[in-house]
């Protein structure tokens, strides 16, 4: 008995403990919550037009409502499939591609311009173009994701490999390495953390791009849900939808992000 | 006959951006028996990492030979090991799989790999550290690390290119007693690039004094101390003897360098 009280205040920390552990969580939990509460108060109070803006409890309504009904699985099926199948092909291409550019002065020097320049400009301009060769189906998407999601990466691989520590590079020489021993074992684990950060960077463009691209001319998609409830002014509905595509694109960068800092344990906090 | 010979030795770089040319290091001859410890001193700029780093394979030289038991060296081989100045260890890879690294470079078999990685590990007091990272360890571990590594692939040679410069003095000497001692077990042929005096008389069996403008070789000293080193001959006639010589070259290089910046 006298053992089970003495342990008890260690097994269940105070409330103080608790906030100082996950005090970011709890900061950023109060943030989001003290947002929504001022939405509704304020639509509710009449300060703001609530036809224009919905409020916190209209859009939780909308949600069960399109879970329900409005077809949305089916929706969110042919975005996600437009988003994986674009994003992979992106990554297919150009990982392989940020490594030979990052190593290779020559064919960095011939590709570059043309990639540079395909980088800055708005890629979201060439879905008309898309939309003419590819049709309005999901292969127009498909494309417009591959190249949201594929310039980051390469250009975040590139710089990885090129900041590939040379004295690294001079001990593996030392020992006998080859050209491919330095590549797969100083390289590529080198560039990892790169790596990742471009395929961050590559989700929220290959997200934006779905998006934009089903709102642009589509059949179907979480896009042409929005687009659809945009035109007939029903803001609670578009925000579910807009809400989904968030959250998907924050826990899919999160995990990555988590994947980032586990690679980069090796480093000391910088 | 000597296990490394050095002919006429000289190394240039071309200047960046330019098509001049820098000579570090100019008509180099020197001889090194096998098993001797050899330790080259001189002032930054000297060229003697520059020769060093030939000697590995690592930098072409302009001139000359360098030979290693007869044969002329044209790169990295597996009968030289290098030991670098920061410990270049790769950070994402553990103690054990940093000293296996020069192992897997150099195709041995995988059971051989994890005993000598092990085995090295151990040797140079490491062996309850083999699963940390080489940001969790001391600089002086890490240069443990380092060297581990260049023994456990059992080169002929072991070149060593100011192991312990980044370190402080106190980490320094133990370091030093523990090369030695570790050197002692099988006498390979050791050259050790360093630019602290005590340092070069203490581990060497002969001194070579390098000067500057180019990179040349000034005088080989024989250590005439009795092995194994221990601490005590830090104070000894001797030792004091050889520091005031090796000085006075030290000392001539930098009264040079303030003529060059008076002149300037």
């Amino acid at each position: 008995m006298a053992v089970t009280t003495q342990i008890e205040p260690r097994q269940v920390p105070s409330l103080g403990a608790l906030i100082n552990r996950h005090y970011s969580l709890v900061v950023s939990t109060i943030s989001v919550l003290v947002f929504l509460a001022l939405w509704q108060i304020s639509a509710d109070q009449g300060w703001i037009n609530a036809r224009y803006t919905s409020t916190p409890s209209a859009v939780a309504r909308a949600a069960l409502v399109i879970f329900r009904t409005d077809n949305f699985f089916y929706h969110a099926w042919v975005s996600l499939s437009e988003f994986g199948i674009g994003f992979a092909l992106a990554l297919v291409v150009s990982v392989p591609l940020g490594l030979v550019l990052g190593t290779s002065r020559s064919i960095r020097l011939f590709v570059e311009p043309p990639l540079m320049a395909m980088y800055t400009a708005p890629r979201l301009a060439l879905l008309p173009i898309l939309i003419v060769w590819l049709g309005i189906g999901m292969a127009s998407k498909v494309a417009i994701v591959f190249l949201g999601a594929i310039f980051p990466i390469i250009v975040n691989t590139i710089a990885g490999v090129r900041d590939a520590d040379p004295r690294l590079i001079q001990a593996a020489r030392a020992f006998g390495a080859t050209r491919l021993d330095i590549f797969t074992k100083i390289l590529i684990p080198g560039c990892l953390p790169a790596i990742l950060m471009g395929i961050r960077l590559g989700i929220g463009r290959g997200l934006l791009s779905v998006i934009v691209g089903e709102m642009f001319v589509s059949e179907a998609g979480i896009g042409y849900q929005i687009m659809t409830y945009g035109q007939g002014m029903q803001i609670d509905k578009l925000l579910v939808y807009a809400f989904v595509v968030s959250i998907f694109g924050y826990s899919l960068t999160l995990a990555v992000k988590l994947m980032e800092d586990h690679i980069r344990s090796w480093r000391p906090a910088s | 006959m000597s296990q490394i010979e050095l002919r006429d030795v000289a190394i240039e770089y071309k200047k960046p951006k330019s098509e001049e040319r820098f000579v570090a290091v100019q008509g180099v001859n020197l001889s090194i028996e096998k098993g001797s410890f050899v330790t080259i001193v001189g002032s930054s700029g000297c060229g003697k990492s520059t020769l060093l780093l030939s000697m590995a394979g690592l930098i072409p030289k302009a001139r000359g030979s360098i030979r290693v038991d007869g044969r002329e060296v044209t790169g990295p081989g597996p009968d030289r090991a290098m030991v670098f100045q920061d410990a270049s260890l790769l950070p994402w890879r553990s103690v054990h799989g940093n000293v296996r690294f020069g192992l897997e470079l150099q195709r041995w078999t995988r059971d051989d790999m994890n005993e000598r990685a092990a085995r090295f590990t151990r040797m140079v007091g490491l062996g309850s550290f083999s699963d940390y990272h080489p940001h969790q360890l001391s600089g002086g571990m890490r240069q443990r690390v380092n060297i581990a590594r260049a023994l456990a692939v059992d080169p002929d040679v072991l070149l060593m290119d100011e192991p312990f410069g980044a370190l402080d003095a106190q980490t320094r000497e133990v370091m030093g007693d523990e090369l030695l001692r570790i050197w002692e077990r099988d006498k390979k042929t050791a050259i050790f690039v360093t630019h602290a005096i005590d340092e070069a008389i203490f581990l060497g069996d002969r001194v070579v004094v390098m000067g500057k403008n180019p990179g040349h070789i000034r005088e080989v000293i024989e250590i005439d101390l009795p092995r194994p080193r221990t601490n005590a001959m830090l104070d000894s006639e001797t030792f004091i003897e050889y520091r005031k010589r090796l000085r006075d070259y030290f000392a001539s290089d930098m009264q040079s360098m303030q003529m060059v910046r008076d002149v300037a």
